[in-house]
């Protein structure tokens, strides 16, 4: 028993540095927690597009759709970093369904903004209060998400995605 | 030059410790020669840390370290605290003071010759595994590849008095322990029983302990006035990492008065040494490892995190592994009563060990869950207020009758005196609240930092004829610092739970009325200072018609690293503190918050008492 | 005497806290609920801040949510299981009684048991 209890700081130190190991290991980014919606069902929403305004989007309007959705806006540069290679997988994946979300912006800011860098969504909806963002538990500009034919999240990046990211974690889904 | 030179003297310091420690299986050395070859090796280290500092102070950009984290415009103090205002020189300056506490600890007198030098041996182990993380994984002597006429300038947040001399302060408490580490080591070692382990062992053990508080204090003091969201203490990881060893070091140095008594806990001490170190050098190195998210903002690199693992659990398996192997037997059983001095302190230690194994689990607990589950949970204030807390208060109770038990029967002398008393403070706070707001921990926490303090001044009185000399002072020493305690306690429960806040849109000339005490913004100035902008708001502070300060409060814009700083103006009262922020600009209004913090300042005094009892506890034989 | 003195300013400076309570108990208490909860909340985009101590737009968001939510007569609870569905129970400084963190909320219970057992131990044997 007395010789339990002076083995016990040994094995909570094992423990402790098993842990921080596989965690170190592991290259997580403190800075980016993992998503909560991951494998979940799309969250419900509704949204106007930014040209048409009687034109409406809704959450069940893509079923046995694979949909890539991006919130974005004119006033965050690391989204005009990413921008152009939306382009590249619209090209080369013509059945994905490219949504975007305008953010908290003003119409005009993000029609130039479209019209100047080009525009690579099939549609883009407008969220310019954030509650859209807010189901999709989105707190920083640029974020992207994948959905699966059932309606599923399957993949969430935060911030700008670069050509490996989609090389190796976006298209092995596609 | 001064980068090769530096690196030199790290570098042979470190070989120096190689050979003492490999030699040392050969070579019987004597005393006079062993004290050289450590006095040697300090000089070098300090010698490579000094030239450091000079990079800093003539700005040498070719040194790689200082162009990355130094400016030649900055002022010639912030140049200087540049030095350890970094990773890569924050670990030599911790190298350097680890020197320097072995060149004095090697002229301590009337200790066993042998005894001190294993204690030696394995400070120079440390020295060692310390010396090669410098050298290969945080080198501050790297040359800068390109030739640079300026540097990239120091974080700005780090361009503070408080946080300039926050560093050493703070290390100087750390690496303390590491002797206290290294004598437990050499203690279970040595099989004889000697008495003069427990003096050394009590005296490092209250220098670390003295600097460790007035290092935390410090970091707080500059959480509040520099992160500007009128707290001063967020259970942030960092914080709760210089917390641990902060109270196991508490639980160490109660645990070496029992020595006093005649009531060794050899074990326990032990036990408590190799933890205390053990938990600095966790501290420190999870900081830096990049890991822990917090709003001390550290550079870090995840890359430096396996090399730092590796030296913790090489320091701290090694002890406990000694621990495991050559565990002492207590020599006399203890007097251990329903309550006498004994009980009280070992019902104390016990309750501090928990408290700082719940901050340790409530600290690395997400990793756990996230390695586990994937998921990321955090743990926070909320859960540390219900757990350290509620566990702390029974210590605190016992505290402010402790000094006074016995230590050999279950007698209190006064007895009487201590119970009226307590009932009259619990009956005077309890009705003053039904009076005004009641709130269970403001009158717990009042309660108790009032009861702690008249305890301490009803056994001073009672116990020790007064007059005026160190003698008295150095006897009545653990009731001062505990005095100390009690005015803390009132500070942080007034600033805690009776804080108040205001938010108002203020246009320059408005006045506003905050409790008792008018303000007025004044005048919204721009200035451009050495090497940032300042955007000043003047405050006038009223009191009946009068204008009895002048408060300023504003941002810092520092363009070399494009940062904004909060810089919060605090009107300081005994009895509160006003703390202005000033916020956006909207339609011409600027936004102002006002927090009124009442009885901060028992906080820093209540420290600063511990402070300087702790320092009169090292002068004490 | 000194302690007269700090106890008077103690009763002054809480009769300010009653009075101000007072003065905005109509909405004070809304004010006060979204207070607490956000005050137990993570400013995901900070470094360690509450949603509360928070001027970052993120917070904003929240804080304005977290009233609605209340308006609309959410208890505590929905709205946290609201927010944790989509940002995860990272943002709850306050971990959740679940099966996850059953271990860090019994422990320092278990381990205080455990301490007293040991003490009264102790007591017996003298």
């Amino acid at each position: 028993m007395k010789r339990l209890i002076v083995l016990s700081p040994l094995v909570i130190l094992l423990i402790i540095c098993f842990f921080i190991l596989i965690y170190l290991l592991s290259n997580k980014d403190p800075s980016k927690p993992p998503s909560a919606l991951i494998n979940k069902d799309i969250p419900i929403f509704e949204s106007k597009s930014l040209y048409e305004t009687d034109k409406i989007i809704k959450s069940q309007d893509f079923k046995n759709k694979k949909v890539l959705i991006n919130f974005f806006a004119s006033w965050c540069l690391p989204c005009k970093v990413e921008h152009p290679l939306f382009f590249e997988i619209s090209e080369n994946y013509p059945d994905l369904f490219m949504l975007g979300f305008n953010h908290k912006d003003k119409s005009e800011d993000a029609k130039n903004y479209l019209s100047e860098d080009g525009n690579p969504y099939d549609f883009v909806g407008v969220d310019s209060d954030g509650m859209i963002a807010l189901e999709f538990g989105v707190f920083g500009l640029p974020e992207t998400f994948l959905i699966n034919e059932k309606g599923k999240i399957i993949y969430k990046f935060m911030g700008p995605l670069t050509k490996e990211i989609i090389k190796n974690e976006i298209i092995p889904l596609l | 030059m001064s980068s090769l030179v530096g690196f030199i003297s790290l570098a042979l310091a470190v070989i120096i410790n190689i050979f003492l420690l490999i030699s040392n299986f050969f070579i019987k050395y004597n005393n006079k020669i062993f004290n050289l070859i450590i006095k040697v090796s300090s000089i070098l280290t300090i010698i490579s840390f000094f030239s450091l500092m000079y990079a800093y102070i003539v700005s040498d950009f070719s040194n790689f370290n200082v162009f990355q984290n130094s400016h030649s415009e900055k002022p010639l103090i912030y140049k200087i605290s540049g030095t350890w205002g970094n990773h890569e020189g924050s670990m030599l300056l911790w190298l350097s003071i680890l020197s320097i506490y072995g060149f004095f600890f090697s002229r301590t007198e009337n200790i066993n010759i042998k005894f001190k030098q294993q204690t030696l041996l394995i400070q120079s182990f440390l020295h060692v595994l310390f010396g090669l993380f410098i050298v290969f994984t945080s080198n501050p002597f790297l040359v800068n590849s390109v030739i640079v006429k300026e540097g990239l300038g120091l974080n700005p947040i780090l361009q503070d008095p408080g946080l300039a001399i926050h560093p050493p302060i703070l290390y100087a408490g750390y690496v303390g322990y590491s002797i206290v580490f290294s004598l437990a080591i050499a203690g279970l070692f040595s099989d004889s029983d000697n008495k003069g382990w427990i003096f050394v062992t009590k005296r490092w053990a209250l220098i670390s302990w003295t600097f460790l508080t007035g290092g935390i204090a410090l970091g707080s003091y500059w959480a509040y006035y520099e992160l500007g969201w009128g707290g001063w203490w967020f259970w942030d990881p960092v914080e709760n990492i210089s917390l641990m060893p902060w109270i196991a070091g508490l639980a160490l140095v109660h645990s070496l008065l029992m020595a006093k008594g005649e009531q060794i806990i050899k074990k326990w001490i032990i036990f408590l040494s190799i933890l205390c170190f053990s938990l600095s050098v966790f501290g420190t190195f999870l900081v830096r490892s990049g890991i822990l998210t917090s709003v001390h903002s550290f550079a870090s690199d995840a890359s430096r995190g396996l090399f730092i693992l590796l030296i913790f659990f090489i320091i701290t398996g090694f002890g406990f592994l000694v621990f495991l192997l050559k565990t002492p037997e207590n020599s006399k059983p203890i007097n251990f009563l329903f309550i006498n001095k004994v009980s009280a302190l070992v019902i104390n230690n016990i309750l501090m060990i928990i408290a700082t194994l719940t901050i340790l689990l409530g600290t690395i607990y997400p990793i756990i869950v996230e390695v586990l589950t994937n998921d990321r949970i955090s743990v926070g204030g909320p859960y540390f207020n219900s757990t350290v807390i509620p566990i702390m208060i029974p210590g605190f109770l016992l505290m402010s009758i402790a000094p006074i038990l016995s230590w050999q029967t279950n007698r209190i002398r006064n007895a009487r005196l201590y119970v009226i008393g307590f009932i009259a403070i619990s009956l005077l706070v309890l009705v003053q609240s039904y009076l005004s707001t009641f709130n269970t921990w403001g009158v717990l926490g009042l309660i108790l930092g009032i009861w702690i303090i008249t305890a301490s001044f009803i056994s001073i009185i009672s116990s020790y004829k007064i007059d005026f000399n160190f003698k008295l002072l150095q006897k009545i020493n653990p009731h001062i610092a505990h005095i100390g305690v009690g005015i803390a306690i009132i500070g942080i429960t007034c600033s805690s739970v009776f804080k108040n806040e205001y938010d108002f849109n203020l246009n320059e000339g408005d006045t506003v009325q905050i409790e008792d005490t008018i303000v007025k913004l004044e005048k919204i100035e721009m200035t451009n200072e050495v090497n940032f902008q300042a955007l000043r708001a003047n405050f006038l502070i009223e009191r009946n018609k009068k204008v009895v300060a002048n408060i300023k409060a504003g941002k810092n814009y520092y363009p070399v690293s494009k940062m904004i700083t909060t810089e919060a103006g605090i009107y300081h009262e005994l009895y509160k503190d006003i703390y202005f922020i000033v916020g956006d600009q909207k339609d011409k209004n600027w936004f102002v918050k006002v927090y009124i913090n009442p009885f901060v300042s028992f906080i820093w005094i209540g420290v600063l008492i511990m402070v300087v009892s702790g320092f009169i506890g090292v002068t004490r034989k | 005497m000194k302690l007269y003195h700090s106890c008077r300013k103690i009763a002054f400076v809480n009769l300010f806290v009653f009075i101000s309570f007072f003065e905005v108990f109509a909405d004070g208490t809304l004010d006060e609920k979204v207070k607490n909860l956000t005050l137990e909340l993570r400013c995901m985009t900070c470094q360690n801040q509450s949603i509360y101590d928070s001027e970052a737009d993120f917070s904003k968001d929240i804080k304005k949510i977290v009233r609605t939510k209340f308006e609309e007569g959410k208890s505590e609870k929905e709205i946290k299981l609201f927010l944790v569905e989509r940002y995860g129970e990272y943002i709850l400084f306050k971990p959740l009684l679940n099966y996850k963190n059953w271990f860090l909320w019994s422990f320092p219970f278990i381990f205080l048991m455990f301490g007293l057992f040991f003490i009264g131990l102790k007591i017996r044997k003298n």
